[in-house]
């Protein structure tokens, strides 16, 4: 598994979807931002490294003055007749030298300060941030014209400088890292490892350090790039280290030699674009230690040829393949053959040839493990899929009342936007934590009319919105509540009767319940059933749970492997499922009230390859 | 043989609103004894504290009030420095409980050594080797190198419950052990958690909102509501016959194929009044009042 393959959305992931761990994640994927940034930051440290032992003394002064770049002196000479070239591996090799000592200076005292005031919490956590803090808001540049009145002159050295920066610039990072570290150690197997009677210093250095490793080499790197910078800084308005060379110093010098006016190009542009190009490169090689500690960023170059929502797809070509799809009578949903693959380095073809049939006022149950594509067949069937997801065939169809059908993948934009929410809506699992925390219920409701239905009036539009929470059970006079001011069942009651607005006709409920308890589970379902009698809507119910759907859904359909393996009238699947993944999925659910003998708890057979 | 009593256990955890301060009882004078061999089913739904007692029996927590006892096999008390060969959690998520960053051997051979079980690497690693055998993870060379992400979610929760194992523990405390798993994976992990038991003679505390996996893997089944447990008793009685109107809620909420088509706009009934202030005890048949 050299890529990592994109999850498919809605949080259920495929198998082999893991992020990568280990020592192979710290390294970071090969990628040309990669390779262009090593290429820079390598080049620059031998230049640096290399350079002064091959040049001439940077400090040699000729009488010849200033001169522009010749076969001599490949980059010219400066007012004192200094080589400008090795001034430059000269100043290089002091720049990155102050810029390493802080970069490692500055990274251990993060570390130290933001690791172990974050795991130990308590008084610790609260002095040690506290310092943190106040070490932000002192300033480099008063602070360095302080020290360097107290150190004379004569023995400031890069190192004082190199203090200085230390100083005033961990604390940044410090943070960072104890916001993390705050967040890893109330993991699960940080808990495991205090469980298994392990040493709190072990638990820092064994269990939470390692995954901490790429957000401090991205700290360091930083933190290199920010002393170089500062350094050239100071160095250029004169209070750096005297006899020492940093390119900031040689900016300094060119400055005073007036070379902006006597247009000797050669003494400052060549410090300033090693200061650029080393700024760039190590900027670029950061970038890719972002994707390790974010992999969502390497979505884009995983989704290849990603061209859209229907890419590789044009509509008159499916329309012609799969057919026109046959219209049953009372059918307000025709899903024919319909293939998703995400096309990742590794393609997953997460939907094969799936054909459905949603009659008006259904609820029609898909149920399937975790990977299976049931997720990936309703966010297509919505149009929210994203690339690398990919429709390949298949077409989908909604029968609208008014007797026209729509081709789902071929709407544009406008249209596409038209038809999400109005004709179709969705909830989503876990959909009560995306209410927006800071606008009230009414507001939230409120947002969607305006959006779709313009033309209504105010007092319409808050008439509607008290109807559809009154539709699911919430009190209209909670329309001015605030989501966290509501329960867990209440938010989710709130979704369905934001996805009830516009009067769909279709909703696809992926796991609506699942992070619920049953109690208020049974409770919501019951208000889908009744909703659904009242008004007539169809519902596809996404689940793994089985015998919910058995006991609420008309049809249901197993998927597996991206295949529906079995498609039969709920009451039929439950008399006689006739596929044998039906039957496992059966048999996993233990009855609750039938006899003991039915199911006994046995242990397990222990034969090698039973561990699934 | 290691037996694990909880004396009137009590948590409160302080909530600040503002500027009030106050604070939530999440658990509430709740006593029970783990018996080797056999099985307690802790069942309630999400914010009835049952996870809390985990916690509490794992020492991540202190308890406000109330004792958590390990008597050995010898009939004495055991040591707190000792409590954690005796007693073991297995987490509910799998993707989470494994750090990432190390591998399958490396999770099993830390206990083993911590707990004195193996001295030495070679002898570590067979030791590993052998757990990871029990739990039909085989062959055992072929998944000790592994990191978690390359394991399913099955596989992993048979990683965490040998980890568990792994001190020698005579306690087992698992906080939904199958509820993040796929369901035709589930009962091939409950059937392995019985199997370790009868072999080792554990004694496991099933925390579960799963009402039948609860009735068919365990012995006894407390029922936790806001806190208090308010039935308890034989696994099949409290199931078949609940007394206390909370469990009968709980039990008609559950989906039920069986009873396909019954009236789900009837309302599913609520938890009485008097009910609130009292649970029932299958073993004496009798009603107590709580709080």
């Amino acid at each position: 598994m050299a890529t990592p393959t994109t999850p498919p959305p809605g949080g259920t992931t495929a198998p082999g979807a893991a992020p990568r761990s280990g020592w192979r994640a710290l390294l970071p994927g090969w990628s040309p931002r990669l390779g262009i940034g090593l290429g820079l930051v390598l080049a620059i440290g031998l230049f640096g490294l290399i350079g002064p032992l091959l040049l001439g003394d940077p400090d040699a002064i000729d009488n010849m003055g200033r001169t522009p770049p010749s076969t001599d002196h490949w980059l010219g000479t400066t007012q004192t007749g200094q080589d400008v070239l090795s001034q430059l591996a000269h100043a290089t090799r002091g720049s990155l030298q102050i810029g390493l000592a802080v970069g490692i200076g500055a990274t251990v005292l993060s570390a130290l300060f933001g690791v172990i005031g974050a795991y130990a919490g308590g008084a610790v956590d609260e002095s040690f941030s506290l310092f943190s803090n106040v070490m932000l808001v002192i300033p480099g540049l008063p602070l360095v014209i302080v020290i360097a009145g107290f150190v004379p002159r004569e023995q400031r050295g890069w190192w004082t400088l190199a203090v200085v920066l230390v100083i005033t610039g961990w604390a940044a990072a410090a943070r960072v890292l104890r916001a993390q570290t705050l967040s890893l150690r109330n993991r699960d197997y940080v808990l495991a490892a205090k469980v298994a009677g392990e040493r709190r210093r072990r638990i820092v250095i064994v269990e939470i350090l390692p995954n901490l490793l790429p957000l401090i080499a991205s700290q360091f790197v930083y933190a290199v790039i920010a002393a170089i910078l500062a350094e050239a800084g100071l160095s250029f308005l004169g209070l750096g280290a005297p006899n020492t060379h940093t390119l900031g110093s040689m900016l300094y010098f060119a400055q005073n030699g007036f070379a902006l006016q006597y247009e000797a190009w050669w003494w400052f542009v060549p410090p300033g674009l090693v200061i650029a190009l080393f700024g760039c490169g190590l900027s670029l090689i950061n970038f890719s230690l972002d994707e390790i500690i974010n992999p969502r960023l390497r979505l884009p170059k995983a989704a290849g040829s990603g061209t859209g929502a229907v890419a590789g797809r044009s509509t008159d070509e499916a329309g012609t393949e799969a057919g026109p799809a046959p219209r049953e009578p009372g059918a307000v949903l025709t899903v024919r053959s319909l293939d998703v693959v995400y096309r990742t380095a590794d393609p997953v073809h997460a939907v094969r040839d799936v054909s459905l049939t949603l009659r008006r006022g259904e609820i029609l149950g898909l149920a399937g493990e975790s990977g299976c594509g049931k997720t990936t067949l309703a966010y297509a069937v919505a149009r929210l899929h994203r690339p690398p997801a990919e429709v390949t065939a298949g077409s989908v169809v909604l029968h609208d009342r008014s007797g026209t059908d729509i081709d789902v993948l071929a709407l544009e934009k406008e249209d596409l936007r038209a038809f999400r929410w109005d004709k179709l809506s969705m909830v989503f699992q876990g959909a009560m934590n995306s209410l927006n925390p800071v606008i009230s219920i009414h507001e939230q409701l409120d947002d969607v009319l305006t959006t779709h239905r313009p033309g209504m009036s105010a007092a319409d539009r808050r008439a509607r919105c008290a109807e559809v929470l009154t539709l699911v059970g919430v009190d209209p006079a909670r329309l001015t509540a605030f989501p966290h001011e509501l329960s867990g069942g209440m938010r989710q009651r709130v979704m369905i009767a934001m996805a009830m607005l516009l009067d769909p006709q279709v909703m696809i409920m992926d796991e609506p319940t699942t992070a619920l308890d049953v109690v208020v589970q049974r409770g919501i379902l019951r208000e889908i059933i009744r909703l659904r009698d009242e008004l007539g809507f169809a519902v596809v119910l996404i689940t793994h749970d089985l015998p919910l759907l058995l006991e609420v859904s008309d049809h249901i359909a197993v998927m597996r492997d991206g295949e529906i393996v079995e498609y039969a009238p709920a009451a039929r699947m439950y008399r006689a499922p006739a596929h044998p993944y039906t039957r496992q999925l059966l048999d996993s659910f233990p009855s609750l009230t039938s006899a003991r003998g039915a199911f006994v708890r046995g242990g397990d057979t222990d034969v090698p390859g039973a561990a699934r | 043989m290691t037996t694990l009593s909880v004396h009137d256990l009590v948590k409160d955890y302080p909530v600040r609103a503002g500027l009030r301060h106050s604070t939530l009882r999440a658990v509430d004078h709740v006593s029970f004894t783990l018996r080797p061999g056999r099985t307690v089913a802790l069942v309630g739904a999400s914010g009835s504290g049952k996870s809390t007692v985990a916690k509490l029996i794992a020492r991540l927590e202190k308890p406000t009030g109330g004792r958590i006892t390990v008597t050995g096999e010898d009939g004495a008390d055991v040591p707190a420095r000792a409590y954690r060969d005796h007693v073991q959690l297995v987490f509910q998520d799998p993707f989470a409980s494994l750090n990432p960053f190390h591998t399958i051997e490396h999770h099993l051979t830390r206990p083993l050594r911590l707990h004195g079980r193996a001295r030495g690497r070679a002898e570590a690693r067979q030791a590993a080797h052998a757990l990871l055998e029990r739990v039909s993870l085989r062959p055992a060379a072929a998944f000790a190198p592994r990191r978690p992400h390359e394991l399913s979610g099955g596989q992993r929760q048979r990683v965490a419950i040998a980890r568990a194992l792994a001190p020698g523990a005579r306690v087992v405390v698992a906080d939904e052990p199958v509820s993040m798993l796929d369901v035709s994976i589930r009962l091939g992990v409950l059937h392995l958690l019985a199997r370790l038991q009868r072999e080792d003679h554990l004694a496991v505390l099933y925390i579960t909102h799963d009402l039948a996996t609860a009735r068919h893997f365990s012995d006894e089944i407390l029922v936790m509501h806001r806190g208090r447990i308010v039935e308890r008793g034989p696994a099949d009685d409290v199931i078949l016959t609940p007394r206390h109107s909370y469990t009968r809620l709980l039990a008609a909420a559950a989906p039920d194929p069986e009873v396909r088509g019954r009236s789900l706009t009837a309302e599913p009934g609520t938890v009485t009044e008097e009910d609130l202030h009292r649970s029932f005890d299958h073993y004496t048949g009798a009603w107590q009042p709580t709080g």
